[in-house]
C-alpha cells in the first residue's frame, strides 16, 4: 500500500549525494564549466563515496541498486551541477543497454575498464538523436553529446543496441548546457561495430531508464532553479516589499514549485514501476516529458524573477536555463517521449488506467 | 516506497464502480437534463438507507469509550483513512460527483462535530446517523454572499441571551440544506475579530427564525440542492455551540480547533481527478469511434491530460499520506487542490474539443462533465486562495 517514504538506505544514499551537491558541486559550478571538467580534488572525494558503482552488479563490484536510487542520486548531485553530475558518471546511460540486453558479461567486457581509465567516458546514444547508417560498420555523425571523449558509444536503436569503439573522431563544440561534462560533436567512419545486443523488450527498457536518468537530472536543475529564484525573491525588495509579495510573482513562484513536485512524483513512480519489473516503459516516458515541459515554465522564469541579474553570469540561473533546455532534447526530446507515454493509451479499451498503481507482482 | 493499491482497496473499488454505472451515472444524468435536485422520497436514497449506507461514522458512545480505553500500541502501523478515502472519492466523482453530494449522511460537518463536539452534542445529533430509519442529511454553512474565500469576513452573528444564543445573518450555496435535519452553521460574535471570534453552532431544521429557503439554479452538479437562506433572530439553546462554552475559555476560539494537516482539499482535488478521468474515458472511446487516434495532435492532447490526471492524483494522495501521519501536509493539500482543478477543467474541455460540435448540443455526458467539474475550482478556497495559502508558507506571505 502507498507509502511515499524511499526507507533509511535510499535516504542515506540520497542525503550523502546532497551534502557532497552542496559542499563541493555547487560552490565550483562556474569553475567546472569553463574548465570543461570537474576538479581532480573533486572527482577524487566523489570516488571515495561510493556512488559510482551505484547499479553496478554486485558481481562486478557494484551496489546494484536499481532506477529509485539513480533518480533520487542524480536530483541531488544536478541541484548541484547537472554537467558535473554527468561528467562523475563515466557510464551514464550507456550501462543500461549493456545491462537490460547483454548482460553481466556485457558490462564486464566493456564498460569495466571504462572504470579504470582515469576521465573515460561511455556515451549514450539514442537512434532518434543521431543520423548513422549501420551496416557493417557505422557512419554518419552525431551533432552534439556532452562529453570531451568518446572511449565507448552505445547506440540504442529499437530491437537492439550497437557498440563502437573505434572509428569515432570528437570535434570541440562550445554546448549551449553542462559545459562542465564537455561538449562534442561525433564523427563515425566506418567505425567496426564491437557488438551488437538484440532484444526489443531489453531495448525498451534500457530507453526507458535513460529516460530516467535525463528526467532526474532535469527534476534536480529545476528544484533548484526554482528554489534559488524563490529564495532571491523572498530577499529582494521593489516598491516597498519584497518581490515575492507582489501577486504577479508569487502566484508564478507557486505555479514553479508546484511543477516540480508534480514532475518528481511522476518521476518517483515510473522509477518504482522499473524498480519492481512492472511495466513502466509509458510511466518513464510520461515522466520524462512532464519534466521538460516544467522546464520551460521554470527555466526561463528562474531568470525572469532575478531580472537583470538573472541574465548576468554572476547569478547561476541562466546556466540552469540553458541546462534545462538541454537536458529535455535527449532521446528524440519531448515529442518521442510524448509518443511513447501515449502507447498506455492505445492499449486502453474503455477504461484509461493512467498507467499506474495497477502492479502485477 | 509503494504505489500499489493492495486487495482491500481493489475490491471495494470495484463494487463503487459497479453502483457509479449502475446508479449514479443515470440517476446524475437524469438530475441534469431535469435540472432539479434528486428528491427527498427518490426511491434511490431509501435503496442506500437499506444498504446500510448514510451512516455516520462516528462509532456511538460505548463504541467510543472502547475506543478511548484501548491503549495505542507504540509500534502501530499508520492510518491509511485519508488515502482510502481519496481512492474511493476519486471512483464516486467518476460516475457522478453531484450524486455523492446529494448521498444521504452527516456529509461536511462530521469531521468538526466528532472533532470538537461535547459527547452530549455527538449522542444528539450524529445519534440518529448510527443507524438511521429513514435518509437523514446534516450540512455545514459557513459561505455567504459577502464572503466566500475569506471565511473570516463572514456577518452573520451570535448574540447572548441569558442561556440562549441569537443568530442573524444570511447563508448561501449550502449543500442539501432545506433536506437536513441539523445545521451547522458558523456565526461571529464579533465581526471585527476575525476567525477567533467564530463559533459554529447547531440549528435544528424547524427552528424559529431561520427560513427564506431557495434552492438555487447551478451550471451543474444539479443532482444536489445547493441554498441560501436566512437566520432571523434565531434562538438556539446554550448546548447547541459547537464544544461547548468550556472550550473556548481555553482556546482562541476557532483556530485552535484547526490541525497542521488538511484532508478536506484533497478530498476535492481528488474529485476533480474523478471527474476529468471520466472525461478522458469519454473522450478517447469518442477519438477511436471517430478513427481519430491516427492524429498525432489528437494522441499528444489525450496524452497530456493522462500525464496531468495522474499528476494530480499522485499529488493527492501524497497530501492523504501526510494527512494519516498526522504530519503537516499544508502545502501539499493546496498544491494538490490547485492542480487538480485546473487539470479536471482541462481534462473536460478537451473532451468538448474532440467532441466538436457535438459538445454544443448539450446532452452529452463529457458536456455535462464539463460544467459539473468548475465547482472544483472554487469550494474549499479558489485556486487562487491556494496559492496565497502556500505562498504564506513558501515565501512568508504576510496575512
Amino acid at each position: 500500500m502507498f507509502d511515499f517514504e524511499f526507507g533509511e538506505d535510499l535516504e542515506l544514499i540520497a542525503e550523502t549525494a546532497k551534502g557532497f551537491a552542496t559542499d563541493a558541486l555547487f560552490p565550483k559550478l562556474r569553475e567546472h564549466e569553463r574548465a570543461r571538467a570537474v576538479d581532480a580534488s573533486v572527482r577524487a572525494s566523489y570516488a571515495e563515496m561510493g556512488l559510482a558503482g551505484l547499479e553496478l552488479p554486485e558481481s562486478l563490484g557494484g551496489a546494484e541498486l536499481g532506477p529509485l536510487a539513480r533518480v533520487l542520486v542524480n536530483e541531488e548531485l544536478a541541484a548541484g551541477d547537472a554537467g558535473a553530475a554527468l561528467a562523475l558518471d563515466p557510464l551514464g546511460p550507456a550501462l543500461y543497454p549493456l545491462l537490460e540486453i547483454g548482460g553481466e558479461d556485457a558490462v564486464r567486457e566493456f564498460a569495466l575498464p571504462l572504470l579504470e581509465t582515469d576521465g573515460a567516458r561511455a556515451i549514450f546514444l539514442d537512434a532518434a538523436d543521431a543520423e548513422l547508417e549501420v551496416g557493417t560498420t557505422v557512419t554518419g555523425s552525431v551533432p552534439w553529446v556532452p562529453s570531451d571523449r568518446a572511449d565507448l558509444l552505445v547506440l540504442l536503436r529499437d530491437d537492439d543496441a550497437i557498440v563502437v569503439r573505434d572509428g569515432i573522431t570528437t570535434g570541440e563544440l562550445r554546448g549551449s548546457g553542462m559545459r562542465a561534462a564537455g561538449a562534442s560533436e561525433l564523427t563515425l567512419t566506418a567505425a567496426p561495430i564491437a557488438a551488437r545486443f538484440e532484444g526489443r523488450a531489453g531495448a525498451a527498457r534500457s530507453r526507458a531508464r535513460a529516460r530516467l536518468y535525463m528526467a532526474s537530472l532535469l527534476v534536480g536543475v529545476l528544484r533548484q532553479a526554482a528554489d534559488f529564484s524563490r529564495e532571491y525573491a523572498v530577499e529582494r525588495e521593489a516598491f516597498g516589499r519584497p518581490i515575492a509579495h507582489h501577486q504577479g510573482l508569487t502566484f508564478l513562484i507557486i505555479d514553479m514549485l508546484a511543477a516540480v513536485d508534480g514532475a518528481r512524483l511522476l518521476l518517483h513512480e515510473a522509477a518504482w514501476r522499473l524498480e519492481h519489473g512492472a511495466a513502466g516503459e509509458a510511466a518513464a516516458a510520461a515522466a520524462y516529458a512532464e519534466a521538460i515541459e516544467a522546464s520551460t515554465l521554470i527555466g526561463p522564469n528562474a531568470v525572469q524573477i532575478l531580472g537583470g541579474h538573472g541574465f548576468m553570469q554572476d547569478y547561476p540561473v541562466e546556466k540552469y536555463m540553458r541546462e534545462a533546455r538541454a537536458i529535455g532534447l535527449a532521446i528524440g526530446g519531448l515529442d518521442a517521449a510524448r509518443e511513447d507515454a501515449w502507447t498506455a493509451l492505445a492499449d486502453a479499451d474503455c477504461h484509461v488506467q493512467l498507467s499506474h498503481l495497477e502492479v502485477a507482482q | 516506497m509503494n504505489f500499489e493499491i493492495d486487495e482491500s482497496i481493489q475490491g471495494p473499488l470495484a463494487a463503487l464502480r459497479e453502483r457509479g454505472r449502475n446508479e449514479a451515472r443515470p440517476i446524475g444524468l437524469e438530475a441534469d437534463r431535469l435540472g432539479r435536485p434528486i428528491p427527498v422520497g427518490d426511491p434511490y436514497f431509501a435503496r442506500l438507507i437499506a444498504r446500510g449506507e448514510g451512516r455516520t461514522r462516528w462509532r456511538g458512545p460505548d463504541g467510543e469509550k472502547k475506543a478511548r480505553s484501548k491503549p495505542k500500541s507504540a509500534g502501530s502501523r499508520p492510518s491509511r483513512r485519508t488515502v482510502k478515502t481519496l481512492l474511493f472519492v476519486e471512483e464516486l466523482a467518476y460516475w457522478d460527483r453531484g450524486v455523492v453530494v446529494a448521498n444521504p449522511g452527516v456529509g461536511l460537518p462530521e469531521a468538526n462535530v466528532i472533532a470538537m463536539g461535547t459527547d452530549e452534542q455527538k449522542e444528539r445529533f450524529l445519534g440518529p446517523f448510527l443507524a438511521p430509519d429513514r435518509p437523514r442529511w446534516a450540512c455545514f454553512a459557513m459561505t455567504e454572499p459577502g464572503a466566500g474565500s475569506d471565511a473570516a469576513a463572514i456577518q452573520t452573528t451570535a448574540r447572548r441571551d441569558g442561556d440562549h444564543w441569537i443568530l442573524n445573518g444570511a447563508k448561501c450555496f449550502i449543500g442539501n440544506a432545506t433536506r437536513s435535519d441539523w445545521i451547522l452553521a458558523q456565526a461571529t460574535l464579533d465581526p471585527t475579530q476575525g476567525r477567533d471570534a467564530q463559533r459554529a453552532f447547531f440549528i435544528e431544521q424547524g427552528t424559529p427564525g431561520l427560513g427564506g429557503f431557495r434552492i438555487e439554479k447551478k451550471m451543474g452538479l444539479k443532482a444536489y440542492e445547493s441554498t441560501s437562506f436566512t437566520l432571523q433572530e434565531c434562538r438556539v439553546p446554550g448546548a447547541n455551540l459547537l464544544g461547548g462554552e468550556a472550550r473556548y475559555e481555553k482556546r482562541d476560539g476557532f483556530k485552535g480547533a484547526m490541525k497542521a494537516f488538511n484532508a478536506g482539499r484533497p478530498v476535492v482535488a481528488a474529485n476533480a481527478v474523478g471527474i476529468g478521468r471520466a472525461a478522458l474515458d469519454e473522450a478517447l472511446a469518442f477519438a477511436r469511434e471517430h478513427d481519430r487516434l491516427a492524429d498525432p495532435r489528437v494522441r499528444d492532447r489525450l496524452e497530456r491530460a493522462a500525464r496531468k490526471l495522474k499528476l494530480s492524483r499522485l499529488l493527492c494522495l501524497k497530501a492523504g499520506w501526510l494527512a494519516d501521519r498526522e504530519k503537516p501536509n499544508i502545502i501539499e493539500a493546496s498544491m494538490c487542490k490547485l492542480v487538480a482543478a485546473q487539470v479536471g477543467q482541462e481534462a473536460t474541455s478537451l473532451g468538448m474539443e474532440l467532441l466538436g460540435t457535438v459538445g454544443a448540443r448539450g446532452d452529452h455526458l463529457i458536456e455535462k462533465l464539463y460544467r459539473d467539474v468548475k465547482a472544483l475550482d472554487m469550494v474549499e478556497g479558489t485556486g487562487q486562495i491556494q496559492r496565497i495559502i502556500m505562498a504564506r508558507q513558501l515565501v512568508g506571505l504576510p496575512r
